[in-house]
């Protein structure tokens, strides 16, 4: 925590900024990328969003109000401009973000950076049948295999409702696996 | 058909990618695109804002000064001076000079009819040198 602090005023400090600032991106740049990826699905979007959020994380760095740990603060502007992505995309599109992500889902085959089978596909589509939370979890702790704990601090959620939501979430997927 | 146990199936990966080389680019193209720590730019008057306000006040102070010092002297003053009052009387008013001698006291119609006592040598000396009297006196 001491170090964290130490890190953030080495942040927030003009002389020191830049390369702390490169420090942060060297160290969230995969693991964010992995996040959002995880929810916009193509790589482009993506990149779009992770930039947007860095940009977003150096301007506010100086409101960051320790109340949780850097890293589900970034996560959480992270999660927050990949969700208001999808939705302006989706309205743009006049479609829901559902249909949107469907979309996505059926020109994954055809996209040159993705690399799965019928059943990553499968459960891709599982996943887009569940309502917004849930998919958050699973996602967070199936693919990313982050702890409630860290899943719990990112959302604002207790840890026995995230346990729930990720229960239900499995069920609805191996239901619908199952059956299509 | 065996229903599908996602426990009981090896993890399955999500299939992505990335592009080769993307995040050693990302960091490169990202620290541009970050906005400047520019200082912000403070117009100089905005800067001295309280200075200029302060001289502001002074000088309309100043200047008001004289103007409201005459005014209140002028509203005060019941005298009108003499040389406003003689060209009055001489360019504006119809009052002529008998109506003048009308208006004054005996006494001080005296005091302008003071005789002037000169004698016979001093009137022969102011003839003398003034010709023009001379002619006057010849019409």
């Amino acid at each position: 925590m001491q170090e964290e602090e130490e890190f953030i005023q080495q942040l927030l400090n003009p002389k020191t900024q830049n390369e702390a600032f490169q420090k942060l991106l060297l160290t969230y740049q995969r693991p964010l990328y992995n996040h959002i990826r995880n929810l916009v699905l193509n790589h482009d979007d993506t990149d779009d969003v992770l930039q947007n959020t860095f940009i977003k994380i150096f301007q506010n760095l100086k409101n960051f109000k320790r109340e949780s740990k850097l890293f589900s603060w970034m996560y959480r502007i992270a999660t927050n401009e990949a969700l208001t992505f999808l939705n302006q995309k989706a309205k743009k599109g006049g479609i829901t973000s559902e249909t949107l992500q469907n979309k996505t889902i059926d020109n994954l085959k055809s996209d040159s950076y993705f690399d799965g089978n019928e059943i990553q596909i499968k459960l891709q589509k599982a996943i887009v049948a569940l309502p917004e939370k849930q998919q958050l979890v699973f996602k967070m702790k199936y693919f990313e295999e982050l702890k409630y704990e860290e899943i719990s601090e990112i959302l604002g959620t207790s840890v026995g409702a995230l346990k729930a939501s990720y229960h239900h979430a499995v069920k609805k997927i191996e239901a619908f696996v199952t059956s299509n | 058909m065996k229903a599908f146990k996602l426990e009981n199936e090896p993890k399955i990966e999500s299939g992505f990618k990335i592009p080769e080389h993307y995040f050693e680019n990302f960091s490169e193209k990202l620290m541009h695109k970050l906005p400047e720590n520019e200082p912000k730019v403070i117009s100089l008057f905005q800067k001295n804002k309280k200075i200029f306000m302060m001289v502001a006040a002074v000088l309309i102070i100043a200047l008001l000064v004289p103007v409201l010092y005459t005014s209140t002297v002028n509203v005060n003053s019941k005298e009108i001076d003499t040389a406003t009052l003689e060209s009055y009387l001489s360019y504006q008013s119809n009052i002529n000079q008998y109506d003048l001698i009308n208006g004054l006291e005996t006494d001080e119609i005296n005091n302008i009819n003071t005789t002037i006592a000169l004698e016979d040598a001093t009137i022969e000396d102011i003839l003398v040198s003034n010709a023009n009297l001379e002619h006057l006196i010849m019409e």
